[in-house]
């Protein structure tokens, strides 16, 4: 390339994604890319990549030939925060992990540190823990399918209203519960802070009978719009041999027919006892990944019946009033993981006999599903590209952490 | 205030300029187009605020841009650590005049809870001018609704006469990076 | 082709000692923890040969890498590999000891896809290099940050901070 015209001095990875087109020659896949090749950044300020995501595409027109993901830009040093605040100081800062699903982060770190002091939560309150975390996945997968269908159409935000307005209802309860909107910081280990309000078991019972008929409401919406179902279906497919080498977990690897499902293949707290399927899908593309979720919003609701009606009479904190509030669990190293909305959420945590653990890792699923990417978006165009990295659902505070 | 080099600038307020003041500055304070600047959890608290229950249409807000340059408010929801920084200024330089600035959330205005990250910058007012914080770790809607009303007060007070601090002829070191000359 | 999850039933303590008759070894101190989890410590050489071998077991490879971590004990590094077998529904974990003034591993990103990112985000919080990543670049930091965070001695540098 004899001319090369850049705005800015190019940072690694865009001089990464030059050096690849100048090896272009020899590389099959980037061929006959010399004149008139693009690299342009989408992000990290974007209005379709959910977040702070930078994405480092070489364009050959309109078609996407090299995508070089770029992230980071929410790093917020948990990891290293976790050594400077106790067990029980870290709960409100795990919220914040995927910030569209907290309660199912929150527990998962719960979990890893009763594991480590041998803590065992009381019966009720586990039943509390899956029902709000129930309410937490169909809140997160209507964030997901809304902005989703918004990404779609530049003002496609029809959905979106609808989605939105549906979960501010499953908020109001969490709300009720917990005392926040979107941080919840509920969660305590042996069990949860509150019990559940009086009343409020109608009140969830009144919305487990409006929810189904606003699900039929969402797809009457969309399934049979000739162009969602263009822009949906085939795109973006996700083998099965993807799904295992890349460690994709969650609905996208279930919408692969990978029945992966952390509740079933690893279960925890009291799922054995509750009944539900995993949701499958056939192709693994995009409009598979988008039917997933709709059919688990619809499975969420029959664990939460269930929970509800096997809710038993009891505390819901171990021990005396007062949670365990500085709490030195033995040493050692512990992973546990959690079925997330987005796949598998892990926590390992080593700890050292202190209050403070020693080191805290998050194996997240969004940054683990992330790495696709590039295979992903080889060869799409554009507005393809869109459509996939949306049915994907990142969540960015999960991947920079 | 800024310059309109086409428009004779008056020294002392009179009933014109009262005038122009008054429709000028409803017009602006009731049809701010914000900029999509969410960044971290408070982003998912402005979109909630923009949808059906927390309606911002209400107050003439809800025409989100995602391109700074059709943008007068720049709402920073979340935290700004030190990669971010620099694309920050760059957007917020990419705006045009009249512009200002709504901290949104406990990290924008200050670190919030990662306050002792490495990554971290404390507060966005290190970095662009702010005109209005809004606390909270998310502040609800409702929250950022009052943050909007005080920004209308603000916009209210602008005049044609009295001249803004950071005038562009004449630059004012606003930032601590500026201060110190290093620029950012 | 479909994968089946837990298609080959095996206790686990069946599943270790088998691991142990193949592995020999390679896999000091194997031992069951959890329902489903063997813990071995492998030998920073070997790790490789161990992984290959692990992901070329006939029915019961470990055909997935669910995450890499680096720790910081003062007197040593460590990484922590999980992989994940679909066959058998069981993990192993394996704990690698490394020269903290020399840190450098061998990378597996060419057997296990996933383990890409997070040896880049080992090399980026931690310093452990490793051999052969064909990009190990910093993910979450800026590129021309100083220094590892996530060591235990790692003092944060003013030159890191150019908004303060």
């Amino acid at each position: 390339m004899s001319d090369v015209f850049t705005s800015e001095a190019p940072d690694s990875a865009v001089r990464l994604a030059m050096e690849r087109v100048k090896a272009a020659q020899s590389v099959s896949d980037l061929e006959g890319l010399e004149l008139g090749t693009v690299i342009v950044n989408m992000g990290p300020q974007h209005p379709s990549t959910h977040g702070v995501l930078r994405l480092v595409v070489t364009l050959d027109g309109e078609v996407i030939r090299d995508v070089i993901p770029v992230i980071g830009y929410l790093h917020r040093c948990k990891e290293k925060l976790a050594e400077k605040r106790t067990y029980f100081q870290y709960i409100p800062i795990v919220d914040r992990t995927e910030y569209v699903a907290g309660m199912n982060c929150e527990w998962g770190y719960v979990r890893t540190v009763e594991k480590l002091a041998g803590i065992q939560p009381t019966r009720r309150a586990e039943f509390i823990r899956v029902i709000v975390a129930e309410l937490m996945r169909i809140a997160s997968h209507l964030v997901a399918i809304g902005t989703f269908v918004a990404d779609l159409a530049p003002l496609g935000t029809a959905m979106a209203f609808y989605t939105f307005r549906d979960r501010e209802r499953v908020l109001d309860l969490l709300e009720q519960v917990s005392g926040g909107r979107m941080m919840f910081n509920y969660f305590r280990f042996g069990g949860v802070r509150y019990d559940l309000p009086d009343g409020w078991v109608e009140k969830c019972r009144e919305f487990l009978d409006y929810f189904p008929p606003q699900i039929v409401e969402y797809e009457n919406l969309v399934n049979d719009n000739a162009i969602f179902l263009q822009r949906t279906i085939g795109k973006g497919v996700l083998t099965q041999q993807d799904v295992v080498d890349y460690a994709i977990t969650g609905p996208n690897a279930r919408a692969s027919g990978v029945a992966h499902d952390l509740r079933r293949t690893r279960p925890y707290s009291v799922y054995p006892e509750l009944d539900f399927e995993v949701c499958l899908g056939k192709h693994g593309d995009v409009y598979d990944r988008y039917q997933v979720r709709i059919d688990e919003m619809r499975e969420s609701l029959r664990i939460i019946r269930q929970a509800l009606a096997m809710l038993p009479q009891g505390p819901v904190q171990v021990g005396t009033l007062r949670p365990p509030y500085v709490i030195t669990p033995p040493p050692g190293a512990c992973y546990t993981a959690q079925e997330n909305p987005r796949g598998e959420y892990g926590t390992y945590i080593v700890s050292d006999g202190s209050r403070y653990p020693y080191r805290l890792k998050f194996r997240d699923p969004c940054f683990v599903n992330l790495q696709v990417f590039p295979k992903l978006l080889k060869g799409v165009k554009i507005a393809d590209a869109i459509a996939i990295s949306g049915s994907m659902d990142l969540v960015l505070g999960g991947i920079d952490r | 205030m800024e310059h309109y080099p086409k428009l004779e600038r008056f020294e002392q307020p009179n009933v014109i300029t009262t005038t122009a003041d008054l429709v000028f500055n409803w017009a602006r304070s009731r049809s701010i187009f914000p900029f999509t600047y969410g960044l971290a959890c408070c982003a998912i608290e402005m979109l909630s605020s923009g949808f059906a229950r927390f309606d911002i249409a209400r107050f003439g807000w809800e025409v989100f841009r995602p391109t700074p340059r059709q943008c007068d408010l720049m709402i920073v929801a979340g935290t700004v650590n030190e990669k971010m920084a620099p694309v920050l200024k760059r957007l917020y330089d990419q705006m045009s005049e009249p512009k200002w600035v709504i901290s949104m959330g406990a990290c924008a205005t200050s670190g919030g809870p990662f306050y002792d990250g490495y990554n971290v910058v404390n507060g966005v007012d290190k970095i662009v001018p702010v005109d209005v914080y809004i606390p909270g770790c998310p502040p609800r809607p409702e929250a950022l609704f009052q943050g909007i009303l005080e920004l209308q007060k603000k916009i209210q007070q602008m005049s044609f006469v009295a001249p803004r601090i950071d005038d562009a002829d004449e630059r004012v070191a606003t930032t601590p990076a500026e201060k110190q000359g290093r620029g950012a | 082709m479909s994968i089946a999850i837990g298609a080959v039933k095996l206790a686990i303590d069946d599943l270790g000692a088998r691991l142990g008759a193949e592995l020999g070894a390679d896999l000091a101190d194997l031992r069951v923890q959890e329902p489903d989890t063997l813990v071995a410590r492998v030998d920073r050489r070997r790790l490789r040969a161990v992984a290959a071998q692990l992901k070329g077991l006939a029915e019961i490879a470990y055909d997935s890498c669910n995450f890499v971590a680096a720790v910081d004990h003062v007197t040593h590094l460590e990484t922590v590999y999980h992989l994940y077998s679909y066959a058998t529904n069981s993990y192993i974990e394996l704990h690698v000891e490394i020269d903290r003034d020399n840190p450098v591993c061998d990378t597996i990103c060419d057997l296990y896809p996933a383990a890409d990112w997070h040896e880049r985000e080992a090399w980026d919080m931690m310093g452990v290099r490793f051999d052969g990543h064909p990009d190990l670049r910093r993910i979450l930091l800026k590129d021309d940050w100083i220094g590892h965070p996530l060591r235990k001695d790692y003092v944060d540098l003013l030159e890191n901070h150019p908004n303060v």
